[in-house]
């Protein structure tokens, strides 16, 4: 089984795409190949995903589905000619639950059909936006099932299903949950906390409420 | 009534105060560096879109005529919806009860998409409404037609 990791980041290798990436290979004991959307021509890498057999497909969630440049990419796809193979994706959004990809998740699963391929499934995981500045300490927990997922996968070439839940929990948010998380936020704390301090960082905190294309600064 | 057209596809004479035509601009790709958030806030590193954000601030009614692509938005559409983020503030809002990104402005215009192009199976047709409704939701955007582009009338608009 030959299998190829396409990663569908726009900050390529540097980006929390990458780190899961990263770990999902680390758990295999020969760790497949990667390519990375961003620094590829689209037309060639096309080309060159119908080597392998499996492909899969990480990417962050933009706007609730894949970035451009991987819907890019799949413009330049054509249906496998013969059966057999398979694809699976791994997407990481900032939002914590992992419903807000279910859009996302719908379509890769028709698109999968369509290109004649087997549905492997999606690995979502939510909350991920500060990942590649958190310390490792912080993910301990996640890399562990990132390379779980990695090892199992190479063993028998599909994605474990307890792991795959585990990740995308929450699913959605409960009542109590989003009512504390809001309280959190009417209070600067939480999330907040992370914005302003980066913004503060890039001396923009006095700025971080600007709107420069609206009719009311024109002036 | 202000107008703002996005196409990539249809050739409709439609009174409007902006066209961002598709085919013929080429809209650079999100970096995904968030120099919209966190450097420049509100603005993007890229200055392509900088008139078109203006006029879609200020549109009452942004149509947008969209090709289908596989059973989904093309990615020079998903481009421009990547692109949107600068729009919006970093801060998440939960009283939805699901994460949201706050407003950074006090309003949005209101949308209409009519697509061109044919879905597989109807399964794949609502996907394409769905993700459409939901980003515009998210977008704090009405947005109750989504239709083919056979449906659109000059009349009506």
């Amino acid at each position: 089984m030959r299998t190829l990791v396409i990663n569908g980041s726009p900050k390529g290798k540097n980006g929390n795409t990458e780190i899961f990436i990263q770990q999902f290979i680390a758990g295999m004991k020969v760790p497949c190949e990667i390519c990375y959307v961003v620094n590829e021509d689209r037309l060639q890498l096309a080309t060159y995903i119908k080597q392998f057999d499996t492909v899969i497909v990480a990417m962050p969630l933009y706007i609730h589905a894949m970035p451009g440049i991987v819907m890019k990419l799949i413009e330049c796809m054509e249906p496998a000619s013969d059966g057999g193979k398979v694809m699976g994706f791994i997407v990481q959004s900032g939002f914590m639950e992992s419903a807000q990809s279910k859009y996302l998740e719908r379509y890769l699963s028709v698109l999968t059909k369509h290109l004649n391929y087997t549905y492997l499934g999606t690995v979502i995981r939510g909350g991920s936006a500060g990942l590649y500045m958190m310390p490792v300490q912080m993910n301990k927990k996640l890399f562990k099932q990132l390379r779980m997922l990695g090892e199992h996968f190479e063993l028998n070439g599909s994605f474990h299903r307890g792991i795959t839940m585990e990740l995308a929990t929450p699913k959605k948010l409960s009542k109590g949950k989003s009512r504390m998380l809001q309280f959190s936020h009417k209070l600067g704390l939480g999330d907040n906390m992370f914005w302003n301090m980066m913004l503060k960082e890039n001396n923009a905190l006095g700025r971080k409420f600007d709107k420069p294309f609206g009719n009311e600064d024109l002036s | 009534m202000k107008r703002v057209i996005i196409r990539e596809c249809g050739e409709f004479e439609i009174p409007c105060q902006y066209i961002l035509d598709l085919r013929s601009t080429a809209v650079k790709d999100c970096i995904g560096c968030w120099s919209c958030w966190l450097k420049t806030p509100g603005r993007c590193v890229h200055k392509d879109l900088d008139e078109f954000y203006t006029a879609y601030l200020d549109a009452d009614k942004v149509i947008i005529f969209s090709k289908v692509s596989l059973g989904f938005v093309s990615g020079d559409l998903k481009t421009l919806f990547d692109r949107m983020l600068p729009l919006f503030l970093p801060y998440i809002t939960y009283k939805t009860g699901e994460s949201m990104h706050v407003p950074r402005y006090e309003k949005y215009p209101e949308i209409e998409v009519y697509y061109q192009g044919d879905f597989p199976s109807i399964e794949v047709k609502k996907i394409y409404e769905d993700y459409i409704n939901r980003t515009f939701y998210q977008f704090y955007s009405k947005c109750e037609i989504v239709k083919p582009i056979s449906q659109f009338s000059l009349e009506e608009v």
